[in-house]
């Protein structure tokens, strides 16, 4: 029986095989709009955040070093996330693996596939990938299905990254505040542009295989803090992509979001100092 | 008294660093060498014995056995690649770092690559690791245009590592170094390095100081030696003084006594 009236029944989803305005596109952005580079704002960061670590900390030495990572703004520690469970892991690093093939032009013949074959050679032994290996043939199918829908709509939404526009591809970075009490640790999916100029030109892109959430926002503006610090100059915009529901956020980075994601990465140390 | 400063790494302060360097460094004579050579002997060595920056830093320890990893070729393919496109201005990092991986490839091919060199782990490994050694290379090369197209003044790649053999002390001495900045007795040496400082990274680049003097025909230390830390966002350099020669010396000798002291603990 058709509960639809007569040519009311239209598609909800139209898939194109390209989309109007790529990932790299909208990341960006117009060129004659850029900002010029901001290389003053970083010392005062450091200077607020190594103020408030000595009020939490005051003269006090943990016996390790309380350490900030992108996944500790994400959510509250005392929350349970099934976006963290092994199988879901194993998707995120499966999907970052097959970016960075995407980013030097690397064209999957099988998405799954050349996704582990990256990850083993990346790694070697590695907990996560032995647990990989012990999957039945069910479970493993399943997840190689999940990879490949996610890295399909990753490879629609990216589009091409030309080598031009400097593209690097899990980029770490630390930095050591209150004289190495705190360390903030980032690892960057994605960024693009390179200081060299006197304009604003570098773009920060994350990939998450969940939903975006109010984390995601803090993750962005988190890696635009510690980018800051790391090279003493403001990015020009922090994005992150969901490929579960093909969402792309995008932040442009100004003196008032490194602020406030310099008062989370406080509230993170006050929480985890106050726990131990 | 040694030299050892701390900067937060931009492009200013590296200019600074390179522009107040002093001019000239320390010269090592003969009697040095020799005198470093005995030191090394009567060390004792169980087996030929291979000392760079690293195990300075970690205090002799022997690192675990090597594995190629896209990580682990970033930095020798990185640097072919920025040599290419020096001397061909105008080559994308792209096609460098391309043309770099394709000459590994044929090396295999034609029979030239020895088990376990860089070239036969790449002409067996899978299509997907290749491209993540380009995507670590890309990165390398792309951090280290980022430096030098700031630069103040002429640079060009070190052509290779600095060696040198410890006459008659089965020893062999090995100085990492990638930018060179000016040349001749006045030259500044920038070494990239990954993670962040930690507490030996003095020490480290004292090392790669002395090392590279020895290396140098004339014995001539370079004016001043630049280890940049990008992940960390962080500069430290050490000048080529005498004091700072014999330091680094000091590390290496005491280096070999407790790589020979574990070696015969292991024995027994």
């Amino acid at each position: 029986m058709c509960v639809t009236g007569t040519r009311k029944n239209v598609a909800m989803t139209t898939l194109t095989p390209l989309s109007p305005l790529s990932v790299i596109d909208a990341l960006r952005g117009d060129r004659s709009s850029r900002p010029a580079a901001d290389t003053t704002s970083a010392a005062g960061l450091r200077a607020r955040l190594e103020d408030g670590i000595y009020e939490i900390l005051g003269d006090e030495s943990p016996t390790s070093p309380l350490v900030v990572r992108a996944s500790s703004l994400r959510q509250p520690s005392r929350t349970t996330d099934l976006s963290m469970s092994a199988l879901a892991r194993m998707r995120g690093v499966l999907v970052n693996q097959l970016l960075r093939l995407l980013c030097v032009g690397f064209r999957p013949d099988c998405t799954f596939d050349n996704a582990l074959d990256a990850w083993r050679g990346d790694s070697g032994a590695d907990d996560l990938l032995s647990q990989l290996d012990r999957l039945d043939d069910e479970e493993r199918a399943r997840l190689a299905t999940d990879v490949t829908a996610h890295g399909l709509a990753l490879s629609r939404a990216l589009g091409d990254v030309p080598s031009r526009w400097m593209p690097r591809s899990a980029l770490r970075a630390s930095q050591r505040l209150g004289g190495g009490r705190v360390i903030l640790r980032d690892v960057i999916d994605l960024m693009v542009g390179t200081n060299g100029c006197g304009s604003a030109t570098v773009a920060l892109f994350d990939v998450t295989t969940s939903p975006l959430s109010e984390g995601a926002e803090r993750t962005m503006r988190y890696h635009a803090l510690v980018e800051t610090l790391r090279s003493s100059v403001v990015p020009l915009r922090t994005s992150t992509f969901s490929t579960a529901t093909g969402e792309l956020w995008t932040l442009d980075v100004d003196h008032g979001m490194l602020q406030r994601s310099a008062d989370e990465v406080l509230a993170v140390v006050n929480d985890t100092w106050s726990s131990r | 008294m040694t030299t050892l400063t701390h900067r937060r790494h931009t492009s200013e302060r590296l200019n600074e660093l390179i522009a107040s360097a002093p001019r000239g460094g320390a010269c090592l004579t003969d009697d040095h060498r020799r005198a470093l050579a005995a030191r090394f002997r009567g060390v004792g060595a169980t087996g030929h014995r291979r000392l760079d920056a690293w195990t300075v830093e970690h205090a002799g320890r022997r690192s675990g056995p090597f594995r190629w990893n896209p990580a682990t070729t970033r930095r020798g393919i990185g640097n072919a690649a920025l040599r290419r496109i020096a001397s061909r201005p105008g080559l994308s990092t792209c096609d460098a770092i391309r043309d770099e991986i394709t000459d590994q490839l044929l090396r295999a091919v034609a029979g030239y690559a020895r088990g376990g060199s860089l070239a036969s782990w790449l002409a067996s490994a899978p299509p997907a690791v290749i491209a993540l050694v380009s995507s670590e290379a890309q990165n390398w090369v792309t951090q280290t245009l980022e430096v030098t197209d700031r630069l103040d003044q002429p640079w060009s790649m070190a052509p290779s590592d600095a060696y040198y053999d410890v006459a008659t002390a089965r020893t062999t001495l090995r100085g990492r170094r990638d930018l060179v900045i000016g040349d001749g007795d006045a030259r500044v040496l920038v070494r990239f390095r990954a993670g962040a400082p930690g507490k030996s990274a003095g020490p480290g680049l004292r090392a790669d100081l002395i090392i590279e003097t020895l290396a140098h025909p004339g014995g001539v230390a370079p004016s001043r030696i630049i280890g940049l830390w990008p992940e960390a966002g962080v500069s430290l350099c050490v000048d080529g003084t005498m004091a700072d020669l014999r330091a680094g010396a000091r590390d290496l000798v005491r280096t070999a006594v407790v790589q020979h002291r574990q070696s015969a603990l292991k024995a027994a």
